[in-house]
């Protein structure tokens, strides 16, 4: 008989009796019999495979009587599904590409904190940490720096982050899985804006306070030190959730209106890219600087200058820029506001 | 309107009163008097007919114009996101994230239900068995097809054991097979789970399949509620299998007075009065025509529709004209 499991055991007690030591002669009989289990009548079983029965489906309802957590811990659950995802499967998948670009831009962005850190290595903190050490300056470009970290860096990575966030629920419909749940509409913007804005805020922020506390340690700075610059870098923080705020309002507006990532991240670096450009021309042209009150970047610039006490680039009142900041997340959280209000559960 | 049985009735998972939603000068939903009992109800009616504005009404999503309603006897005017948490809503469209695994994506649905991530972890792996996708749970939703994604919509709806799942036109789009197994789905979680579902579908075949009641709306209005047996009492026929002598047949039934619908040889006569089966022989008789079969004809959920509407026309005045429209024979209102 094949195949029976307990043929199986039988064979197996069989292949025990046959015994290879240094002794036994070699004849090949015990091989065959260990191999084929072989009995003294001359019969012969193999080891079956195990049982081949399929599974079968049974469809059974499993009811379940746990508790649903309060509102909280739903829109934990949202922001933790787009931030989780950039270091997690399981979460709201990110391309590779985009996250293999905010790996770079972190190290971008943190990379006015190695001159310091190589400084405290050599021994030699003076030379280089009055070059490349916390100041007004240093501190206004690590936030407001034009080349690389407004060009390369934060538009982009704003445009990466946002331009898909709320687009790709109108182009999938996945809208309805959130507002056919106890989501509300506020819940939904605010958790994709904080989810976006703590990714800009960490690059922008983050590195910022990681550049001033690397030479508090680094190059040991005392009370007298931090209490005499921690103002700069409160007013350089202040600079930076300006332009994470701004940036991240006009990307999720943009992203409002649109069914695909493609626009909203175009659409945010022309937004940002290209009226500075023209405002640039325009005022080497024709002398008029009233566009760079149009250049979110411009208008965030002429603020932060005024909150770092550095001089300014600009002929216009910083109040004004201020003013053109807070139009500019006006209108953009207008736009967001009544693009997601408009977003449907039964059809879209 | 057509009737409901009051003799069995069962809790009420939604009821309204006079509900009323309207765009501008569009009436939407107008006046809706409901009571939708525990288990399978489909929720009928053509395109326009409002059946998304009422779900949306019942989500809590819409604020209503004039009346009220309860949904699990929760107020639709004030607790939508209580209703939402308590009901399962399976949307008719795409509604998932097409680079998600079908088990992340449930269980993000569960999350945004409030479930702990972990006990929603493992709910989502029980639902995703449920609708028979428990070898497909770790496969990207883009590489699934359309009745995998529909089960998947179902496994997010039902992750929290919900005591009403709304099924938005759960069988759109699918083939013989996966249409089978997802009302084959719907019914067990009525009778196996206890759970009600309140299926919006314009297939009739559908409907019959999982539902034992239904809301039929036409133009914002209810035209009828009820058990669909009862329903179909409204709209009782004969059928007679005829050889020889149809048309004489039918002439001469229709000479009594019957109202008969003709197809060949086969014809339909309403029960409009007792003793019609006598009748019909009685003039097979005097027209030589040879009956071969004589039945009640067991009407489908299909045809009652098609009768109510065309007692109706396309102008629905009143709820109260479809019932004085209604042959003697039938039914009368609760």
């Amino acid at each position: 008989m094949l195949g029976l499991p307990e043929d199986a055991d039988a064979g197996t007690e069989a292949a025990d009796d046959v015994r290879f030591d240094e002794a036994s002669p070699v004849t090949g009989a015990s091989r065959i019999e260990a191999a084929w289990t072989g009995q003294d009548d001359g019969s012969a079983s193999v080891a079956g495979a195990g049982d081949a029965s399929g599974h079968v489906f049974t469809q059974t309802y499993l009811p379940w009587s746990g508790t649903l957590n309060p509102r909280w811990a739903r829109n934990w659950a949202v922001y933790r599904h787009h931030l989780a995802g950039l270091v997690r499967s399981g979460h709201r998948p990110w391309p590779v590409l985009v996250r293999l670009y905010l790996l770079l831009v972190l190290i971008g962005a943190a990379a006015d904190m190695f001159p310091i850190l190589l400084s405290s290595i050599l021994g030699d903190g003076a030379s280089i940490v009055s070059v490349f050490g916390v100041s007004r300056n240093s501190l206004y470009a690590h936030v407001l720096g034009f080349f690389p970290r407004n060009i390369l860096y934060y538009p982009v990575v704003t445009a990466l982050i946002v331009g898909t966030m709320i687009s790709e629920d109108r182009l999938n419909g996945t809208s309805a899985l959130y507002f056919s749940r106890p989501i509300s509409r506020l819940d939904y913007v605010v958790m994709k804006y904080l989810a976006a804005a703590s990714v800009l805020g960490l690059l922008c922020i983050g590195t910022l306070v990681l550049f001033y506390f690397a030479e508090v340690l680094a190059m040991g700075r005392g009370w007298a030190w931090v209490v005499d610059t921690f103002p700069l870098l409160m007013a350089a923080v202040a600079a930076g959730g300006l332009l994470v705020v701004t940036y991240t309002s006009l990307g999720l507006g943009l992203s409002s209106v649109s069914t695909n990532g493609y626009f909203p991240a175009i659409g945010l670096l022309a937004l940002v890219l290209g009226t500075k450009s023209l405002a640039e021309i325009v005022g080497l042209l024709f002398e008029q600087d009233v566009l760079y009150l149009f250049s979110p970047y411009d208008a965030l610039a002429n603020v932060g200058q005024h909150l770092l006490g550095i001089e300014s680039n600009y002929d216009l009142p910083w109040t004004w820029s201020l003013v053109s900041v807070v139009a500019m997340n006006a209108v953009a959280l207008y736009v967001l506001a009544g693009r997601v209000a408009s977003m449907e559960v039964t059809r879209e | 309107m057509y009737p409901q049985d009051v003799t069995d009735a069962r809790p009420a998972v939604v009821e309204t009163s006079g509900l009323t939603k309207a765009y501008g000068s569009h009436v939407a939903l107008d006046g809706l008097d409901l009571r939708i009992e525990a288990g399978a109800t489909g929720l009928l009616g053509a395109n326009g007919a409002g059946k998304s504005t009422l779900l949306k009404t019942l989500l809590g999503l819409v604020q209503v114009s004039a009346g009220e309603g309860k949904v699990l006897g929760l107020d639709i005017r004030t607790d939508g996101p209580s209703i939402r948490q308590r009901i399962g809503y399976m949307p008719e469209y795409e509604a998932l994230d097409p680079r998600m695994d079908g088990i992340h994506q449930v269980r993000y649905a569960g999350e945004l239900l409030g479930m702990n991530p972990t006990v929603a972890m493992g709910r989502a792996h029980q639902a995703l068995e449920y609708v028979g996708l428990g070898e497909q749970r770790y496969r990207p939703i883009s590489s699934y097809s359309t009745g995998m994604r529909q089960a998947t919509k179902l496994a997010c709806a039902i992750i929290h054991d919900p005591e009403l799942i709304i099924a938005d036109e759960p069988s759109n789009g699918l083939d013989a097979a996966s249409r089978d197994f997802m009302l084959q789905t719907l019914d067990t979680t009525v009778r196996n789970g206890q759970r009600s579902v309140l299926m919006a579908s314009h297939l009739m075949d559908d409907v019959e399949q999982v539902c034992e009641r239904i809301v039929l709306l036409h133009k914002g209005r209810l035209v009828a509620q009820g058990r669909i047996e009862d329903l179909k009492a409204i709209d009782r026929e004969y059928e007679v299998h005829v050889w020889g002598a149809a048309d004489a047949m039918a002439t001469g039934l229709a000479d009594r007075g019957l109202h008969v619908r003709r197809e060949g040889r086969v014809m339909r006569v309403a029960q409009e009065r007792d003793g019609i089966p006598t009748e019909i022989l009685e003039v097979a008789a005097e027209t030589g025509a040879q009956v071969r079969r004589l039945h009640m004809y067991e009407a489908s959920l299909e045809d009652l529709f098609i009768a109510i509407m065309e007692r109706l026309g396309h102008d629905v005045k009143s709820s109260d004209d479809l019932y004085a429209n209604a042959p003697k024979g039938g039914a009368g209102p609760a």
